[in-house]
């Protein structure tokens, strides 16, 4: 059997440096609208200089995950860090989030989530939407939750932009059911939205 | 096919490993990891996995030496190479070597998911082809009989011309050889395999007993005989009947199976009516006929009637070089029915099967492989794992052995001294000839 925390589990997402606050106030929200968890946003910590990599100019999200998860748990059972800056982990050019399975913390860039295409930057609410989308995804890894084989399932992986806004703000009704077991949101014939 | 692999990360680097580990244990697959080739080789040799991905740079053993060798040794495994720009001419030499793919480092998340894909899929195609080839193989090899040796060959050119005919026919081997499993491709090839294949052990029934399974009986014929009851001989209806252990049969009842095999009629006991039947016999011997005849033990009118076509099967002594694919036949039939994922031999064990004699043939290899796999500690059967023949085999008296080790030895003397014949056997024995036909089945004699 899968471990699972208790129910009245509390999500603190933190921005980390100043341009991320509005993005971890969105998540927050989404965080208890979509998954029925108490949620809040915690004290901003600062940019996470100390994991850029000077030779691919891009900070590793493996550094930043250890250093989130070394801080004192506080009231937090579960903690989702927002950042502004390039993530990598060592075999993949770039990361939109990392989280480990089961673990405390959870990463999101906005970084490659608010780039142009074909020319145009995308409206800051379509940004927010996808951050809150990874975060979603990562949160749901933190709580034991594997890809998911359904395209229209938030975990269901995506490695660009156009999966991500193509994906529904939605988990299908299995990883619904696995969350609930975890104490998150309530199993019900509508699920957990 | 599961989607979900087990996949072997191969990679000096910590970070790379880890970094791998997270994301495939995040897309829900088993990861096991490995800093060096010699640890890969290893981990192969003890665990099951379906997909390595292997860095071409390591100290010591390089990816592609590792590659050669899973090609080789595991060639069910999938590996994925990965390596860095520039590098590009070793990734090539990889793909001509046998790798699925290759990655350049670093690469997009969702390069790595098409190539996961893509594994599958090649993966699910290997499986259903596999299962095709097998189904195929069921067809053409006759089931479960499997060997490459020239007499061999020559028995399986034989089954489809003997098939076609109706003539009796008598198989003679020793004990243990498969004479069942050639009755039986006989039957599945000839006109009659949609009609019954009806097996008789001769040795196994005492002669009334046997009497009244092959010719059935009637209400009342003898005291326990409530309800009126088919013959084999009438079950056996337009189908085969297969007489093992024909030598075992007693002079009166080989008259009364001549009459039928005569007349295509059958009375049933307590009855006066003939039935007419349709069958035809195959009969199987481990015994020397011909001295039994001499002896006047066996009626020369019956040995011709059921001798129309004699088919020797030689014993597995003699025919070592189908050791081998009998080996691999029984881990692959061993691995669909156990759990346990035992799939190779060592060469070193190979050589003890084939120094060994094999007294019981084909089913004292199938026992023996079927013991090694049950208390084998990794997936490749070594020497060690086949101990007990050396011990089976030098079994002295006063010895340190388990009573069944006595028992088996002893009875394979006993029965070696009767030139096979189980009725002096059981005589020497002290036991029911009954008894020492079940003992010979369960010790694999």
């Amino acid at each position: 059997m899968r471990p699972g925390p208790a129910r009245g589990i509390r999500v603190g997402v933190i921005p980390m440096g100043e341009e991320t606050r509005l993005a971890a106030k969105v998540i927050a929200a989404h965080v208890e609208g979509f998954m029925h968890l108490e949620s809040m946003v915690l004290d901003p910590l600062p940019r996470p200089d100390f994991a850029l990599d000077p030779q691919r100019l891009q900070y590793d999200a493996g550094c930043v995950i250890e250093d989130l998860e070394s801080r004192p748990r506080g009231r937090c059972d579960k903690v989702v860090g927002v950042t502004a800056v390039d993530l990598f982990v060592p075999v993949f050019s770039h990361v939109f989030g990392e989280a480990r399975l089961g673990g405390r913390a959870a990463l999101v860039s906005l970084h490659r989530l608010g780039e142009a295409e074909e020319g145009r930057r995308p409206p800051p609410a379509r940004v927010l939407e996808r951050a809150a989308k990874v975060a979603l995804h990562e949160l749901g890894h933190l709580f034991s939750l594997t890809h998911c084989s359904d395209p229209g399932c938030l975990m269901h992986f995506t490695g660009d932009v156009a999966g991500l806004d193509a994906t529904a703000l939605l988990f299908c009704r299995y990883c619904r059911e696995f969350l609930a077991a975890d104490g998150c949101g309530q199993r019900s014939e509508a699920g957990l939205v | 096919m599961n989607s979900k692999l087990r996949i072997l990360i191969v990679d000096d680097e910590r970070i790379v490993r880890e970094s791998f580990k997270h994301w495939f244990v995040n897309a829900g697959h088993m990861v096991g990891t490995a800093a060096s080739a010699d640890e890969a080789l290893v981990r192969l040799a003890s665990e099951v996995y379906d997909l390595l991905f292997v860095d071409i740079k390591m100290p010591g053993k390089s990816g592609l030496e590792l590659l050669e060798q899973v090609r080789q040794e595991f060639p069910e495994a999938s590996v994925v190479i990965i390596t860095a720009y520039g590098s590009i001419e070793s990734a090539v030499q990889a793909m001509k070597m046998g790798a699925s793919d290759y990655l350049l480092k670093p690469f997009k998340p969702e390069q790595l998911n098409l190539v996961l894909e893509k594994i599958i899929q090649q993966r699910r195609l290997t499986e259903q082809y596999r299962y095709l080839k097998g189904t195929l193989e069921q067809i053409t090899r006759f089931d479960d009989i499997i060997g490459r040796s020239a007499p061999m060959q020559k028995i399986f050119s034989l089954i489809p011309e003997v098939a076609a005919s109706d003539a009796s026919v008598l198989l003679i081997g020793e004990t243990g050889t498969g004479k069942e499993l050639v009755a039986k491709a006989i039957h599945a090839k000839s006109r009659r395999a949609h009609y019954p294949f009806v097996p008789i052990n001769c040795g196994a029934m005492s002669e009334s007993l046997l009497e009244s399974e092959l010719f059935g009986h009637q209400k009342g014929a003898f005291t326990g005989a409530q309800q009126a009851r088919k013959g084999f001989l009438e079950v056996a209806e337009n189908g085969t009947l297969f007489l093992d252990e024909v030598g075992e049969i007693s002079p009166k009842m080989q008259v009364d199976l001549l009459r039928v095999l005569q007349d295509k009629k059958v009375v049933r006991l307590g009855s006066r009516q003939s039935i007419t039947v349709d069958f035809r016999l195959i009969s199987a011997t481990s015994r020397d006929l011909s001295r039994q005849i001499a002896d006047g033990a066996f009626r020369e009118d019956f040995f011709y009637r059921i001798n129309v076509i004699q088919i020797d099967i030689p014993p597995l002594r003699q025919r070592k070089e189908d050791i081998p694919p009998l080996v691999a036949h029984f881990l692959e039939k061993l691995g669909h029915e156990t759990t346990r994922k035992v799939d190779r031999v060592s060469p070193g064990a190979l050589e003890v099967l084939t120094a060994y004699d094999w007294p019981g043939n084909v089913r004292e290899l199938e026992n023996a492989v079927e013991r090694a796999v049950v208390l084998a500690k990794s997936r490749t059967l070594g020497q060690a794992d086949f101990a007990f023949l050396k011990a089976s085999s030098a079994l002295a008296p006063g010895a340190c052995a388990s009573l069944e080790e006595v028992e088996t030895a002893h009875i394979r003397k006993v029965l070696a001294d009767c030139d096979g014949n189980v009725t002096r056997a059981a005589g020497i024995l002290g036991i029911n000839r009954v008894t020492l036909h079940k003992k010979i089945k369960r010790l694999g004699l």
